[in-house]
C-alpha cells in the first residue's frame, strides 16, 4: 500500500467550465417542449384580448366539433380548483379571488378564458380561433396613478379606490433629521415596467397516472418543490402522489419563481381527458400572462448636512400590482424599503408603500427583485445630493459609507448587515478607471460641446434569501449526498439551479472535500420524486444557502467515510486527504472507493455505524448574506441623435469568497445586460385602454450580443460570517449596480445643461429633447419649421 | 405561434412558380416578414410557393455594364459579394446594415423590397441607385424605376400574379462616393431612419448627388430638393447641412413610441449630413 | 393614438358632405370594404377585409355618424374587430370651402374657379389585439396610408357623380 499521498487537484476558486454547457450550447438539452409521451395531447388557452370586460356569454360550440378537438374548457367547469395562490400574508392585504380561469370577467389582456384540448397543437390552435366570446368591454386603467386618482375605473370593483396593500415603515427619527437638515433633496423616480423574458417561455406537460392516481407534472420552474405543495392543494391532489419535475429551465430570472394558473390548469386538463396534455406559452403570451417586473413610481427625500452626511431618507412608493397577486407580488416592494438605507450610515428611514391593482399583467419577483429599485432610487439621490451640495459624487458616498469596523451592522429597516468593507471596491473601480484622469478629459470635451459622463453606483444587497421567519415559504435549503458503492457520487440539491452553474460549483465543493474527480460527481436537481424538499433557486440563494446544506452533508460523510477507514486501517488517528483515509501513525491509506465499497458491503461495520454513505442536510441561515460593490460607467453621447456609448464599464463586486470565477463573471454579464437593458432600452408600454404596445420583440427592445459593452469585472473579497464556504451571491449584483451607475453617467454628462434626473429608458429621443429644449446650438429641429 | 394550415409547393422554375401565382398563392422569399406575420395569424396564405428553390432567381453579375442581382440573393451573399463591393458599396454596405445575423443570412433582397416594409434598409440604397426593378409575369415582363416601384407602405408596383425577379443597380466607379447611414430601431433592428448618398465631384464642385430616404415616411423616396441644392455647390460643411436641411422638407413622416414625427425628421437631417459626409470622405 | 390630417376633395362643401354621409359611396371608398348596410339612423353595419402585404383580416363593426351639422362638421365614430384585433375610432370632421387649386385626382377636368372642399380630421383611434400587441411599428404608417387610400378613391367617385 502507498504511503505516500500524492498531491490531488483542488477546484474550488478555479475558473472551471461549466459542466451543464456543452448539452445547452449544442442544442441536446431536453426542455418541457421535448419530452413527448404515448397518446399526449395539446392545449391552446384562449386569452382576453380586452383588458377589462364582462363576459355576457361564449359560444364554444364550432370549436368543440372542429377536427381532433377533444374538449374546451371553461371557467365555469374549473371552478372547483383552487386560486391561483399568493403566498405573503399582511394585514389588510386585499387579494382577489384569482381563479385559473376567467369566470364572468376578464381583468387584463391576456387573461385566460378557455382551454382548448386537441389531439395535436395545430388544431387546438385553429379550434381556439372558433370560439366565439361576447364581451362587454369596460374601461380599464393601465397606469397605477392614474388607478389611484378619484373617479379611475375600479379594476375589481369591490375595491374602488385600487388600492391592494398598504405598508409603512419607520426606522429612527426621521422627522428629527429632516428638521436638522441643511439641505433637502427631492425627486420622483420610475422604475419602469420589465418583461422578464426567458429565453425558454413556460410550458407544462401534465401526465395523469390513474392506476397509481398520480399526477406528473412537468413544468419549467425554478421551485419544484413548492409548486408540487401548492398544486396538489389547487386540484385536491395528495401531496405525495403528486410529482413535480422541472427538466432544463431556459432561464427564469424570477418569471419562475412563481405558481402560475396553466400548472394546475394541465393538471385539471390530464385528469379530465386521463391523457398527458402538453401546454407551451407562446411568446405572445409569455408578454402577456408570465409576470412582469418593477413597475415603481417612487417619490425620494433625502436630507443631509451641509458637509453630505445623510441624515434620513424618506420614500412614497407606488406599486404596480397588476390585476392580481401572483406568489410574491407585496413582497417586492418591501425588499425595496429593507434596502432603502443602501450601504449609507443612515439611521432614519420612513417608507410608505401603496400597492394599486391595474388592468396589467400581475408583477413579481424580476432579477434583483425590489433591490434594484430600491438602490437605483438612493443611487439617483445620492448623486443628486451631490450636486446640490457640489461635492464629487465619489466623495459624498465615502464620507456616508458604513464604516469597516462597524460590522455587523445593524440597518433602520431591521436588517443586520454581515460584513462589509464599502470603500475598497469604490478605490479599486476609481483607480481601474483612471477618475482623476476621466474627470480632466470631461471638462476639456465640455470646452468643445461634447457630452461625456461618468457615473458611479455604489450598492448593497441583500442576498442568500433567507432565514426562514422572513419569508413566505422557508429559507433554508437542502442537500442529500449519496456515495455509490463504487465510489461514484450523487448530490441530490433542493435548490433547482437553472443556468446559475450550480452542477459545477456544487460538484467543486464536493471534489474538494471527498478529493475526487469532478467527473466522478453527479449534481441532481429538480424532481419532487428523486430530490429531497427544497425552496429553490431565487434571490441569489442557491450556492450561500444550499451549498451550506451541500457542505454539511460533506462533513457528515467525510465522518463516516473516516470511521470505516479507520476501521479497515485498524487504527484510531486517521486522516481524509487526496481521496485516501491515511493512518496517521503508520502512513498506511485507503483509498475513498474502496471504503465506500465496503460501507455497503457491510461485512464488519465500525460501532453504532450503520451502512451506507448517505448523509442529508437541512440548513437553515442565521442571516441573509450582504453583497456589495462599485459600478463605474463612461458614457460618450452624441449631441445630435441622443445616441448613447458606454466607453467603459468598471464592476468591482464583492460578493465573499468565489467558488468559480468564470462563472461569477458570467454572473456579473448577464445582470450587467438586464441591467442596461432597463437603463437604455427595455419598458413594457401599455396604452390608456390597458392594451401592453410592446407585445413583442419588434417593439420591446431587449439588450443584445452586439450592444454590449466590454465589462472590465473586479472584485475585492470580504467573506460572510453566516456561511461556512464565505458566499454572499452573485446572482443579481450585475443587474442591480447597474441601471443607476448608466443613469447617473448620462445626467452627469447633460449635467452643464442643468440635468438632474431622467427616468429609464434613456432613450435617443428623450436626450434628444433635453439637449434641444437645453440648448440651442445642438439638436437642430432640421427641416420640419 | 402556430400558422394556420397552408400548402407549400417549391418550384424548380420561375414559370412553374408564375403559373402558380397566378392561381392565387403567394411568393415566399426569406420569409423574414412573412412567416412571424404567419406564426401570429396576422396573414394566413393558403398556398406557398417558395421561390428559393429556383436556381434562375439566385445571382449577382455584372452584364452589360451594369449589375444584375437576382431576387433571392441574400442580404449576406450581397453583403459578402466581392463584386458588388468594389462595384456598388452602397449596396453591400446597407446589406450588412440589416436586423442581425440570422435575418441577414435568411433574408432576400427580392423578398425585402417587394415586401416594402417602410423602414427596410434596401430602399433608401436602391433609390439613390435609381435601381431599376424587373417584373415578371405569366405573360410578361416589365422594368420599373426605383422611382415608381414604391408606391406605399407595403405597395409597390408589382401587380398581382408577377414576380420581382432582379435588381439592377449601375456601376459605381471609384469617382463616386457612397454611404449608408442608419439610425437603429434596437428591439427590431430595422431603420428608424436610413439615408443613402452618392456624390461624385468634378472640378471642386459636386457634379452629381442622390439622395435616398427610408424609415422616414411611408415608402422610400428620394430627396430631390436636397440632391438640387447640393448640385453643383462645393462640398464644404455649410453646404452639407445647407442640403441636408432639405431631405424632410414637405415629407409626412411617421411616429411611433420609438421616435415621433418630429425626431424622425430631424434624425433624417443628421444621417443625412453624415452620409453626404461620409460618401464625400470615399471619394477616390 | 390621435390622429388628423386633412384633405380635398374636389365638389364643394355641400356636395361632400352628401357624399360623406352616403352608405353606398362610403362602401366603395372605404379600403377592403364588403358590405356597409343600414341598422339604424345614421348607422350601419361593415364588413370589411383589410389586406395589407401580406397581412389580411376580416372585421365586422359598426359605422355612426352624429352631431351633424351640415355642411360644416360630423362625427364619425366606427368600431370593427376580427381575429387579429379590435379598432374602435371617434372623430371629428369639419368642411371648409377651398377657392385654390385643387391637383388630386380627376384635377384635369376640373376649372380653377370652382370650389373644392378642404377635409380636416381630427379624433382618436384605439387599436386592440394582435394588431396592437405586435403592429405598433406600423400603425401610423398604416391609418395614414388607409385615410388617404379612402379619400382618394372618393375624389374620384365625387368627380364622376352625376347629381
Amino acid at each position: 500500500m502507498a504511503t505516500t499521498t500524492t498531491k490531488v487537484e483542488t477546484f474550488v476558486g478555479k475558473r472551471i467550465r461549466r459542466r451543464e454547457d456543452p448539452r445547452l450550447i449544442t442544442g441536446t438539452a431536453t426542455y418541457v417542449e421535448d419530452i413527448q409521451m404515448p397518446g399526449m395531447h395539446y392545449a391552446v388557452i384562449l386569452r382576453s384580448p380586452h383588458a377589462a370586460a364582462r363576459i355576457r356569454s361564449i359560444d364554444t360550440k364550432k370549436a368543440e366539433s372542429a377536427p381532433g378537438v377533444v374538449c374546451v374548457l371553461l371557467g365555469k367547469e374549473t371552478k372547483g380548483v383552487g386560486a391561483v395562490p399568493c403566498g405573503v400574508a399582511m394585514p389588510d392585504l386585499r387579494v382577489p379571488q384569482h381563479t385559473i380561469l376567467a369566470t364572468d370577467r376578464v381583468y387584463f389582456v391576456g387573461h385566460p378564458v378557455a382551454v382548448v384540448v386537441a389531439r395535436d397543437g395545430y388544431l387546438a390552435r385553429d379550434a381556439a380561433d372558433l370560439i366565439e366570446v361576447d364581451y362587454e368591454v369596460l374601461p380599464a386603467v393601465a397606469d397605477p396613478e392614474k388607478a389611484l386618482a378619484k373617479g379611475a375605473p375600479a379594476v375589481h370593483p369591490q375595491w374602488p379606490d385600487n388600492i391592494a396593500f398598504t405598508y409603512h415603515q419607520d426606522g429612527g427619527n426621521v422627522d428629527k433629521a429632516f428638521a436638522e437638515a441643511d439641505v433637502v433633496v427631492k425627486q420622483r423616480i420610475v422604475s419602469q415596467r420589465l418583461v422578464p423574458m426567458a429565453m425558454e417561455t413556460r410550458g407544462v406537460v401534465a401526465e395523469w397516472r390513474n392506476a397509481d392516481r398520480q399526477l406528473n407534472l412537468y413544468t419549467s420552474t425554478q421551485i419544484p418543490h413548492l409548486v408540487r405543495t401548492i398544486v396538489a392543494g389547487m386540484l385536491g391532489l395528495e401531496e405525495n402522489r403528486t410529482r413535480v419535475i422541472a427538466p432544463e429551465v431556459g432561464g427564469g430570472f424570477g418569471s419562475k419563481l412563481n405558481v402560475y394558473a396553466e400548472e394546475a390548469l394541465m393538471g385539471y386538463v390530464s385528469m379530465k381527458i386521463q391523457k398527458p396534455v402538453k401546454w407551451i406559452e407562446s411568446r405572445r403570451e409569455n408578454f402577456t400572462c408570465t409576470i412582469h417586473g418593477r413597475g415603481h413610481v417612487d417619490f425620494y427625500e433625502i436630507a443631509a448636512k451641509r458637509d453630505g452626511t445623510i441624515l434620513g431618507i424618506k420614500l412614497k412608493l407606488i406599486q404596480d400590482v397588476g390585476a392580481y397577486h401572483q406568489l410574491l407580488t407585496p413582497l417586492i416592494p418591501q425588499l425595496s424599503v429593507l434596502m432603502m438605507p443602501g450601504i449609507y450610515n443612515t439611521q432614519n428611514i420612513r417608507a410608505d408603500i401603496v400597492g394599486v391593482f391595474t388592468n396589467c399583467v400581475p408583477t413579481d419577483a424580476y432579477r434583483g427583485a425590489g433591490r434594484p429599485e430600491a438602490t437605483h432610487g438612493i443611487e439617483r439621490m445620492v448623486d443628486m445630493l451631490a450636486a446640490e451640495l457640489k461635492m464629487d459624487p465619489a466623495e459624498i458616498r465615502f464620507k456616508n459609507f458604513v464604516a469597516k469596523d462597524k460590522f455587523p451592522y445593524a440597518t433602520a429597516t431591521g436588517l443586520t448587515y454581515d460584513s462589509g468593507d464599502y470603500a475598497a471596491p469604490l478605490k479599486k473601480a476609481l483607480d481601474l478607471v483612471g477618475y482623476a484622469k476621466l474627470r480632466q478629459e470631461q471638462a476639456d470635451l465640455r470646452k468643445q460641446g461634447k457630452y461625456m459622463g461618468i457615473g458611479i453606483s455604489t450598492y448593497g444587497e441583500i442576498c442568500a434569501i433567507g432565514p426562514s421567519p422572513a419569508t413566505p415559504a422557508g429559507g433554508w435549503e437542502s442537500a442529500t449526498v449519496k456515495i455509490e458503492p463504487s465510489g461514484k457520487v450523487t448530490i441530490l440539491t433542493g435548490a433547482c439551479p437553472h443556468g446559475q452553474g450550480e452542477e459545477t460549483t456544487f460538484a467543486q465543493i464536493a471534489a474538494d472535500e471527498l478529493g475526487v474527480a469532478l467527473d466522478d460527481i453527479v449534481v441532481l436537481r429538480g424532481d419532487t420524486a428523486v430530490v429531497q424538499y427544497g425552496i429553490g433557486t431565487f434571490g441569489s440563494r442557491a450556492t450561500a444557502v444550499g451549498g451550506t446544506a451541500l457542505y454539511y452533508a460533506l462533513q457528515d460523510l467525510k465522518a463516516k467515510i473516516k470511521k470505516f477507514g479507520a476501521m479497515l486501517l485498524e487504527s484510531e488517528d486517521v486522516t481524509l486527504a487526496g481521496g485516501q483515509v491515511v493512518d496517521n501513525k503508520t502512513g498506511k491509506s485507503k483509498p475513498f472507493q474502496e471504503i465506500a465499497g465496503a460501507t455497503y458491503r457491510a461485512l464488519k461495520l465500525p460501532p453504532n455505524t450503520e451502512p451506507g454513505l448517505m448523509a442529508t442536510r437541512f440548513w437553515e441561515p442565521p442571516n441573509f448574506t450582504f453583497p456589495f460593490g462599485a459600478h463605474i460607467v463612461v458614457t460618450d453621447i452624441d449631441g445630435e441623435t441622443g445616441q448613447i456609448r458606454i466607453r467603459r464599464y468598471v464592476a468591482v463586486d464583492d460578493c465573499g469568497n468565489i467558488l468559480n470565477p468564470l462563472i461569477v463573471d458570467g454572473q456579473i454579464h448577464g445582470g450587467v445586460a438586464q441591467g442596461l437593458g432597463q437603463a437604455l432600452w427595455e419598458q413594457a408600454v401599455y396604452d390608456d385602454n390597458g392594451q401592453l404596445v410592446t407585445g413583442e420583440l419588434t417593439d420591446y427592445a431587449l439588450p443584445r450580443a452586439h450592444l454590449m459593452p466590454w465589462i472590465e469585472s473586479h472584485h475585492t473579497c470580504t467573506p460572510s460570517p453566516v456561511n461556512p464556504l464565505g458566499v454572499k451571491g452573485v446572482g443579481e449584483a450585475g443587474t442591480i449596480g447597474c441601471s443607476p451607475a448608466v443613469v447617473n453617467s448620462v445626467v452627469d454628462a447633460l449635467s452643464p445643461l442643468g440635468v438632474r434626473h431622467i427616468d429609464m429608458p434613456l432613450t435617443p429621443e428623450k436626450i434628444w429633447k433635453l439637449l434641444a429644449t437645453k440648448n440651442r446650438d445642438v439638436g437642430s429641429r432640421g427641416a420640419t419649421k | 405561434m402556430i400558422a394556420q394550415k397552408f400548402e407549400y409547393t417549391a418550384p424548380k422554375s420561375l414559370d412553374e412558380a408564375l403559373h402558380l401565382l397566378a392561381s392565387g398563392a403567394k411568393p415566399l422569399a426569406g420569409g423574414m416578414s412573412l412567416i412571424p406575420m404567419m406564426k401570429l395569424r396576422l396573414a394566413s396564405p393558403e398556398h406557398l410557393v417558395d421561390l428559393r428553390t429556383i436556381q434562375d432567381l439566385n445571382f449577382i453579375r455584372e452584364a452589360g455594364g451594369q449589375l444584375h442581382i437576382g431576387a433571392t440573393a441574400s442580404h449576406y451573399e450581397i453583403e459578402s459579394s466581392a463584386l458588388l463591393r468594389q462595384k456598388c458599396p452602397l449596396l453591400t454596405e446597407t446589406a450588412a446594415a440589416i436586423g442581425d445575423v440570422q435575418v441577414r443570412n435568411m433574408g432576400t433582397i427580392g423578398g425585402s423590397v417587394a415586401h416594402a416594409d417602410p423602414a427596410a434598409d434596401y430602399p433608401a440604397a436602391l433609390q439613390a441607385l435609381e435601381a431599376k426593378f424587373v417584373l415578371k409575369g405569366a405573360k410578361s415582363e416589365r422594368t420599373v424605376s426605383a422611382a415608381d416601384f414604391f408606391v406605399d407602405a407595403f405597395a409597390t408596383a408589382l401587380e398581382p400574379g408577377e414576380i420581382l425577379s432582379e435588381v439592377i443597380v449601375p456601376i459605381d466607379d471609384a469617382r463616386t462616393g457612397t454611404s449608408y447611414q442608419k439610425m437603429v430601431q434596437p428591439a427590431s433592428g430595422f431603420a428608424i431612419v436610413g439615408l443613402a448618398a452618392r456624390v461624385r465631384v468634378n472640378a471642386g464642385k459636386v457634379s452629381f448627388v442622390r439622395i435616398g430616404v427610408t424609415g422616414l415616411s411611408n415608402h422610400a423616396y428620394r430627396a430631390s430638393g436636397a440632391e438640387k441644392t447640393f448640385e453643383g455647390k462645393t462640398s464644404s460643411p455649410a453646404n452639407i447641412q445647407a442640403a441636408a436641411a432639405l431631405v424632410a422638407q414637405g415629407v409626412d413622416a411617421n411616429s411611433d413610441l420609438h421616435a415621433s414625427a418630429d425626431f424622425r425628421r430631424h434624425l433624417a437631417v443628421v444621417h443625412a449630413a453624415r452620409a453626404l459626409k461620409t460618401a464625400l470622405s470615399r471619394i477616390a | 393614438m390621435k390622429i388628423s390630417g386633412s384633405y380635398t376633395l374636389p365638389v364643394a362643401p355641400e356636395r361632400a358632405f352628401q357624399i360623406l354621409q352616403d352608405p353606398a359611396i362610403l362602401a366603395q371608398a372605404m379600403p377592403g370594404c364588403e358590405s356597409l348596410e343600414k341598422i339604424g339612423p345614421d348607422e350601419y353595419r361593415m364588413k370589411m377585409k383589410v389586406l395589407l402585404a401580406a397581412l389580411s383580416g376580416q372585421f365586422e363593426g359598426k359605422v355612426r355618424i352624429a352631431d351633424q351639422a351640415p355642411p360644416t362638421s360630423f362625427r364619425l365614430i366606427v368600431e370593427g374587430s376580427g381575429r387579429i384585433g379590435f379598432l374602435k375610432g371617434d372623430g371629428l370632421l369639419k368642411l371648409l370651402p377651398r377657392y385654390t387649386d385643387y391637383t388630386g385626382p380627376g384635377a384635369e377636368a376640373r376649372t380653377s374657379t370652382e370650389v373644392s372642399t378642404l377635409v380636416s380630421y381630427e379624433g382618436d383611434a384605439q387599436v386592440g389585439g394582435t394588431m396592437a400587441a405586435v403592429g405598433q411599428r406600423l400603425i401610423d404608417g398604416t391609418a395614414k396610408m388607409m385615410i388617404k387610400k379612402f379619400f382618394d378613391k372618393l375624389a374620384g367617385l365625387a368627380r364622376n357623380l352625376t347629381w
